[in-house]
């Protein structure tokens, strides 16, 4: 006779804004994600269960949810390492609309990205031509350190003051602020100091440090906003900024 | 109800294809409507944005255009169609441009500033740019930031279900979407329309595409009559994770790179085995150690789980972890230790080389419809080189952008959709609901199992033969597998059902060519017809189906526009590594 198969209690929000919480029993593996949990309930227990995802490898930042009270990527989350006393808790990522279930709407997140500037602007250097960038070069180093975010959403969930301030652009579109301005190719870098000055700008952080903590890719954007900060702070010296 | 929309240009993906595609509309006229609908979110969906590899283009001095097109036309054994290849080499040098200077992408330098360009199998230089080995991320991101920033409208979690002709027959009206949020449908009527939805060969027991995919794009233009080829093409590569049952990590890829720079394949006995198969050993192509990896496991000298392990730790923990940052931690995360311990893999499968036929600027058989990236065939022919991947999807993406935008200011206009189509289309959607329910999970795993053991990496008519009765078992019972109809908004496993139509009839059409195909060609492997067959010759498959269901294959001629076998536009071999670097010697 087998072993008794081991039992995960697994609970999970259920609805949109308002609803409740339902628990499900899954079986435990040895080797299992929380994306492979949420999968199985949806094929084997309830049909209806509404979540996100895509690449399944930690690439396209679409599956983050709340586990056990933590944002974190759940497809690259090993159940062994947040399970407690045999028991998950899953909800949607704080700090965004709630869909259904444990999807969010991402729109406001994206939004905030754009109003930080967080893009590129073509400078007048040649279009036919790799500009030379040494990779050792200071700005290039801080926009490498900063760029490889995969938008998940997680630190926008872990942040505070997104929760407090509507307006706070946050931590991944200041952290993109702050690779964007580093880019000495961008042909508008003082339009970017102007974007995250403002109301709900840089200036808000209070370095609780929750972003870097939580960054499933280990990106620190609590360090990019002192960055922001410091620069806003020049230019503002240099009378380049109001 | 049928929610209704207008658009000029509308856009199926939101992968290199669609975002090139949406910029390039825009900046061709400005005041064209243009509308990006995709399954998941705009950039996040897909498989562009999981490329590790990179982008090839020829731009350093001894590379050439010509060095590039010939090893893309003999990496592809002469099955490439000529006039698109050349149409990728060229473009990519353009793209790559436009990639660097206006959307701002962060490719690797070498010390002295320049571009650094890294080699890849199967090429005769290196010409691969790259962002370190997550260059589809910084690819979508940086292209997606540009489609936010603009006037381009998203409908993101739509899910295309049909293309919807014109009532007179003149060419596509219109695309039938889910929008799955509340799902309820929306017809998009549009004056041309771009179908990037991405292939991705999902059906297999192990694959490494995203898991939204499920070749929805091929499914849609078969029926609507359009001609797909060379889909007997699925490439495998070599070393996927294998993780166990139920897990969704299973079939990932472990980067190439691992095995070039020195890594090991050791069979169950911990045994070295690829210099059994190949002088390359492990550097041997994709296609090769695949196959290499199947037999070895065949033979019954596999890992417990049915694989092979990959050892690094001869190269030294510490160098690997370092090297191999992102594989290690993504291994790290499943509980395995790839830098200092084996990690179990397989071949899995990764690329659909075959698609919808297309002309050089993106223009299908269906007037008004394009097609870029996988969703096309002809490209890449028998054998896709790695890095040609987002190349295609780019390069094509923008000539389609501007090709549509041509065709609207030459006078394309909103056609009247064919209400008989939509309605029909309607139905076939929401069948499950009015059905008993049925266990959706047992025909997917069939399906999965019966692609790889009967249409996979070794093919035979025999297995073939058994591969197309199974699948035509399990279309049988997935017709008749219904679904609680408890609610329709975001219901994943209604989407599971449609995935699964998309996916076993795509499948059929794999096994109808392989069968056809009688020769043994890059990705495609026939053991009892292992040659290659006359170069000279070569003829590509074809297949339709009609409008009762019937699938049509049939073959033609691949017309050497630009180079005949025998000949070369360079000095030296195509395909042949520029200097094959010894291979490592053992630590122990």
């Amino acid at each position: 006779m087998s072993p008794p198969e081991r039992v995960l209690k697994v609970d999970i929000w259920r609805g949109g804004e308002s609803g409740r919480t339902q628990r499900f029993e899954v079986p435990e593996r040895e080797n299992q994600t929380v994306l492979d949990v949420v999968t199985y309930i949806q094929r084997h227990l309830d049909a209806a269960l509404a979540y996100r995802f895509a690449c399944r490898v930690g690439v396209c930042g679409s599956c983050a949810m709340t586990v056990n009270g933590r944002p974190r990527w759940t497809c690259r989350t090993h159940v062994s390492r947040v399970v407690r006393r045999g028991k998950l808790s899953l909800a949607p990522l704080a700090n965004l609309p709630v869909i259904r279930d444990l999807v969010t709407d991402m729109t406001p997140f994206f939004e905030k990205w754009q109003a930080a500037r967080g893009r590129f602007v073509p400078g007048d250097g040649p279009r036919d031509e790799m500009a030379a960038v040494s990779p050792g070069e200071k700005h290039r180093i801080a926009a490498s350190d900063a760029i490889e975010c995969i938008n998940c959403g997680v630190c926008h969930a872990a942040c505070d003051l997104v929760s407090w301030r509507e307006d706070y652009l946050g931590p991944a579109a200041l952290n993109r602020a702050w690779a964007a301005w580093n880019d000495v190719r961008d042909g508008d870098r003082n339009g970017i100091l102007r974007a995250v000055v403002s109301g709900g700008g840089c200036h808000n952080c209070h370095t609780h440090q929750s972003c870097a903590e939580h960054c499933p890719v280990s990106l620190n954007p609590t360090f990019s906003i002192a960055g922001l900060k410091r620069e806003t702070l020049k230019a503002k010296l240099r009378g380049e900024l109001k | 109800m049928i929610k209704t929309h207008r658009t000029d240009i509308l856009i199926i993906g939101s992968g290199g294809a669609g975002l090139f595609a949406a910029l390039y509309a825009k900046k061709a006229n400005p005041d064209l409507d243009v509308t990006i609908a995709v399954k998941g979110l705009v950039g996040k969906s897909g498989c562009t944005r999981m490329v590790q590899g990179g982008f090839n283009v020829a731009l350093s001095e001894g590379d050439s255009i010509e060095r590039h097109f010939m090893d893309t036309i003999v990496g592809g054994k002469w099955l490439p169609h000529q006039d698109l290849a050349w149409a990728l080499v060229n473009g990519a040098v353009k793209r790559i441009h436009e990639l660097e200077n206006e959307m701002g992408c962060y490719f690797d330098r070498n010390p002295d500033g320049s571009l650094h360009q890294k080699a890849f199998a199967g090429q005769s230089f290196d010409r691969t740019a790259h962002k370190g080995d997550l260059t589809g991320i910084e690819i979508i991101n940086r292209l997606a930031e540009q489609v936010w920033a603009r006037d381009i409208h998203r409908l993101e979690e739509h899910r295309a279900v049909a293309f919807i002709p014109a009532k007179d027959g003149s060419g596509i009206a219109a695309v039938l979407l889910i929008d799955m949020h509340d799902g309820t449908f929306r017809l998009v009527q549009a004056k041309t329309v771009l179908l990037g939805a991405g292939g991705g060969p999902s059906m297999y027991r192990y694959h490494t595409p995203s898991g939204d995919k499920s070749c929805d794009g091929m499914a849609m233009g078969l029926r609507a009559g359009l001609t797909l080829r060379d889909m007997e093409m699925v490439q495998f590569h070599p070393t996927g994770i294998l993780a166990g049952n139920d897990t969704r990590m299973t079939g990932t890829i472990l980067e190439e790179g691992l095995r070039g720079s020195g890594g090991y394949l050791l069979n169950g006995a911990g045994e070295r085995f690829m210099f059994d198969y190949h002088p390359h050993g492990e550097r041997a192509t994709r296609d090769i150690v695949s196959r290499a990896v199947y037999e070895e496991v065949r033979a019954g000298r596999g890992t417990p789980n049915g694989g092979v392990h990959i050892r690094m730790a001869h190269l030294g923990p510490e160098k690997v972890a370092k090297q191999f940052k992102g594989m290690v931690k993504r291994c790290a995360d499943c509980g395995f230790d790839l830098a200092g311990g084996n990690v179990e893999v397989l071949p899995t499968a990764h690329y659909m080389m075959g698609g919808i036929a297309f002309e050089t600027d993106c223009r299908t058989a269906l007037e008004g419809l394009f097609v870029a990236g996988e969703d096309s065939g002809g490209v890449h022919g028998a054998n896709r080189l790695g890095g040609n991947g987002v190349a295609n999807s780019t390069v094509f993406g923008g000539v389609a952008g501007e090709a549509m935008a041509e065709a609207i200011a030459k006078g394309a206009d909103w056609r009247e959709p064919d209400a008989g189509v939509v309605e029909r289309e309607v139905a076939r959607c929401l069948k499950p609901f009015s059905q008993t329910p049925g266990d959706l999970n047992v025909i997917r795993e069939s399906l999965l199992d019966l692609m790889w053991d009967k249409a996979g990496i070794v093919r035979d008519k025999k297995l073939l033969t058994e591969c197309l009765a199974g699948l035509d078992d399990l279309g049988e019972r997935h017709a008749r597998a219904g679904l609680a109809d408890s609610t329709r908004r975001f219901n994943l496993t209604w989407h599971d059902w449609l995935n699964l139509e998309n996916q076993i009839l795509v499948s059929k059409v794999i096994a109808q060519a392989s069968l056809a195909r009688e020769d043994s060609r890059g990705a495609h492997y026939r053991s009892d017809f292992p040659d290659m067959g006359e170069l000279e010759t070569t003829r590509y498959t074809t297949i339709e189906m009609s409008p009762s269901g019937e699938l049509k294959t049939g073959s033609r001629a691949v017309e050497f526009t630009i180079v005949k076998p025998g000949d070369s536009l360079i000095e030296g071999e195509a395909g042949a590594p520029p200097e094959m670097p010894p291979p490592p010697q053992a630590a122990e």
